[in-house]
């Protein structure tokens, strides 16, 4: 087809507005785009080395962790960090997952048996696959981080 | 006034029969038990009549739709032959004059009465004034030359261009070819493409071009991938646009496979659904590797090879003829997938590959994955798929993972009336305990149902009486007898249905610890077909970080690939 000369179509779908000099107002696909970039090395060694304590976390270790997704997504506004983490859980034989709640700054560890919440159990099959890392657990989708950083996008 | 007297009323006929009344009730309330398992099992009869019926039915309409779109078919091949039939001569002439000046056979006037002919016959074809044009240039009438190109170039501009671009690349003409290819790029938008795009590509790919217009090509096709991904939300279609393309290529599970499963689970849709997505990552690795491991043969000269890509163009992409070339690709699939009309628009739907107009990148896809559709060589396959590589690996990355979490972590089984649950099978023991508990349970219901009726505890009690009175009357002793009989008799009966019953139990028992056990099996199977199958997953990124667009164009037409 001939090219037109003047492109009239705007695209109306997608805006982003900048509100402080780091944070952007991502939505609909330039959102999508943002979270599913690799994951820095940090962030995914961070949660891996979850097992390394006890299964009572302090919340000073929580802190760290809030904060290693703060660094991650320092763009993005804190609504659209994960609501939840779900990682496979090395602690011992009785427990096969932990999660993060980012909004209650609660770790949790699970044992065999042991129903997630509601929004985090759709996770769980998933992070117990040996190749994802862990689980982000968001309203709508489920984002699956490789070791290397590597995200997968699971929609609902 | 006289004295009334009341008499106590006498009421044991009355008691008599009341409690006939109440024996009557009892033994009615027992036949409606009765009647009601028989009604429950004429219900389980009529379920499975019924979904009989809806197979038959169902297998009825497959037939009917398979044998109206074979009928069809025929009547749009027919039409597409009486409507356009007569673009096949124009066709045919074009690279008949192109041979026969290759031979020096024919007159040159023998040329030109053959093309005006056909500029006669085939009105608002784009091709006859092509016709003219060409048998105008062998005879050197510029002016008629001319005029001709100027009419198809009005009728068609961007087949003329593009024809005329590989007429004169097969005449050894390359600034002519040159030019021809820069009037036909710039009218392109790479959102926008028009069909016949795939033979530019195709000469490209299978190097048919000089190595100005090649490389010309290349940086073309890397301007307008980078152009379209500057449009946001690019690379996201993209992977959409991969993902339905790679789900086309799923199979359905065996029919033969997991029958116990088939019939005793109770999520097997999910359980389906699963092994056909894990079953896909062998598909598609095996798809790819087929790809790459054909042999691009080069041709004998660059006169077959645009001979080739011009019969392509001029038979595959008349915008005329489209409405019915796109009815009988849809009947065509309906008769592919035997019947199943809304599987085959499904898949209709997803080719995308007769359309008017389409971006390069969707050109992309259907190169890679409807080569036969979209009029695809091999050379162009390869070249597709390793420039869309990056965005295969993300929707195939996406659609394992879907896969993935959609597995279902309990496997719920029901057999007749049970049920339980399993994760891997290695809770059977337990499953086994618990079915026998529950065929136990419900034998003693059964059993406890049958029990002598109140006429025989009457025959027993009447016996006694008889017998107590019998020696005063004799004669009641033979109905003592009788009623003893009676009794005798109800107890034996009772026995042997109760025996009845019990086996039946036994044999329940039997199915029901042979499916159970069948379908853990079953189970065990599902787990390790679907771990094994899930490890392929890995094939097709191993294989996709493997290649890339360089490797998959030829240097030159006279040279084998650049490399390999």
């Amino acid at each position: 087809m001939r090219r037109p000369l003047l492109h009239s179509k705007t695209n109306t779908q997608l805006s982003s507005r900048t509100e402080s000099r780091t944070k952007v107002e991502y939505t609909g696909l330039a959102l999508e785009k943002r979270l599913r970039q690799k994951r820095s090395l940090n962030y995914v060694n961070g949660f891996t080395q979850l097992d390394a304590g006890t299964v009572t976390c302090n919340h000073t270790e929580i802190d760290e962790l809030i904060q290693k997704i703060k660094n991650e997504f320092s763009d993005l506004q804190p609504y659209h960090y994960p609501i939840g983490i779900i990682a496979k859980c090395y602690l011992g034989d009785d427990f096969i997952v932990h999660t993060l709640d980012t909004r209650l700054e609660i770790v949790k560890h699970y044992k065999k048996g042991e129903a997630l919440p509601s929004e985090m159990d759709r996770g769980k099959s998933l992070a117990l696959h040996p190749s994802y890392e862990f689980i982000e657990v968001y309203s709508d989708t489920l984002r699956a981080v490789s070791s290397n950083g590597n995200v997968a996008i699971i929609k609902r | 006034m006289g004295e009334r007297v009341i008499r106590t009323a006498d009421l044991r006929n009355m008691e008599s029969y009341l409690n006939n009344l109440g024996n009557s009730v009892n033994i009615v309330a027992g036949q409606i038990e009765n009647v009601g398992a028989d009604l429950n099992n004429t219900k389980n009869t009529l379920d499975q009549l019924i979904n009989e019926f809806h197979q038959f039915v169902r297998s009825d309409q497959l037939q009917k739709n398979v044998q109206l779109a074979e009928t069809r078919l025929v009547k749009v091949r027919q039409e597409l032959e009486t409507e356009y039939g007569h673009y096949g001569d124009v066709r045919r002439r074009v690279n008949g004059i192109l041979q026969a000046v290759d031979t020096s056979l024919i007159k040159k006037e023998t040329i030109e009465n053959a093309s005006e002919d056909q500029m006669l016959a085939a009105p608002r074809y784009w091709l006859a004034p092509c016709l003219i044009a060409l048998s105008a240039w062998i005879n050197d009438n510029k002016e008629l030359a001319e005029k001709a190109m100027n009419e198809a170039i009005r009728r068609d501009n961007e087949k003329t261009a593009l024809f005329f671009a590989l007429v004169t690349r097969r005449g050894a003409r390359y600034k002519a070819s040159r030019k021809w290819l820069e009037n036909y790029f710039g009218l392109q938008d790479p959102h926008q493409l028009e069909r016949e795009i795939v033979v530019l590509i195709d000469g490209f790919t299978n190097g048919i071009f000089g190595p100005d217009a090649r490389i010309k090509c290349g940086k073309k096709v890397e301007s307008w991938i980078e152009e379209l991904s500057q449009k946001v939300g690019f690379v996201e279609e993209q992977r959409e646009q991969w993902k339905v393309a790679l789900e086309s290529k799923s199979k359905k599970v065996d029919e033969e496979l997991y029958p116990y499963l088939r019939e005793f689970g109770k999520n097997w849709g999910e359980i389906e659904q699963s092994l056909e997505g894990v079953k896909l990552h062998k598909i598609i690795a095996d798809y790819f590797q087929d790809v790459f491991a054909k042999e691009v043969t080069p041709v004998k000269s660059i006169a077959v090879a645009v001979d080739a890509l011009l019969d392509t163009l001029v038979s595959r992409f008349d915008d005329e003829e489209l409405p019915l070339r796109r009815d009988e690709r849809l009947l065509s699939l309906v008769i592919q997938e035997n019947g199943d009309q809304e599987r085959a628009e499904k898949l209709f739907e997803e080719e995308k590959v007769i359309e008017n107009q389409i971006s390069f990148t969707q050109l992309l896809t259907n190169f890679s994955i409807h080569p036969e559709v979209s009029n695809a060589s091999i050379a162009t396959q390869k070249f597709s798929i390793s420039l869309s590589k990056d965005w295969i690996k993300s929707a195939h990355e996406d659609l394992t993972a879907e896969n993935r979490a959609n597995v279902p972590i309990d496997i719920n089984l029901s057999i007749d009336q049970w049920e339980g649950v399993t994760q891997d099978g290695t809770n059977e023991e337990e499953l086994i305990v618990s079915i026998n508990n529950h065929v136990e349970k419900r034998r003693n219901a059964a059993l406890s149902k049958v029990k002598l009726g109140v006429q025989h505890w009457a025959g027993l009690i009447g016996g006694i009486l008889f017998t107590l009175t019998g020696f005063g009357v004799p004669f009641l002793f033979i109905l003592a007898g009788f009623c003893y009989l009676y009794f005798y008799l109800g107890r034996r009966n009772l026995r042997s249905r109760k025996a009845h019953i019990s086996s039946e139990f036994d044999q329940l028992s039997k199915y029901c610890t042979e499916n159970l056990r069948a379908s853990i099996a079953e189970v065990v199977d599902y787990r390790r077909d679907y771990k094994e199958n899930d490890a392929n997953a890995q094939l097709v990124t191993e294989f996709l970080d493997g290649i890339s667009p360089e490797q998959y164009t030829f240097s030159s037409f006279d040279s084998a690939r650049s490399v390999q």
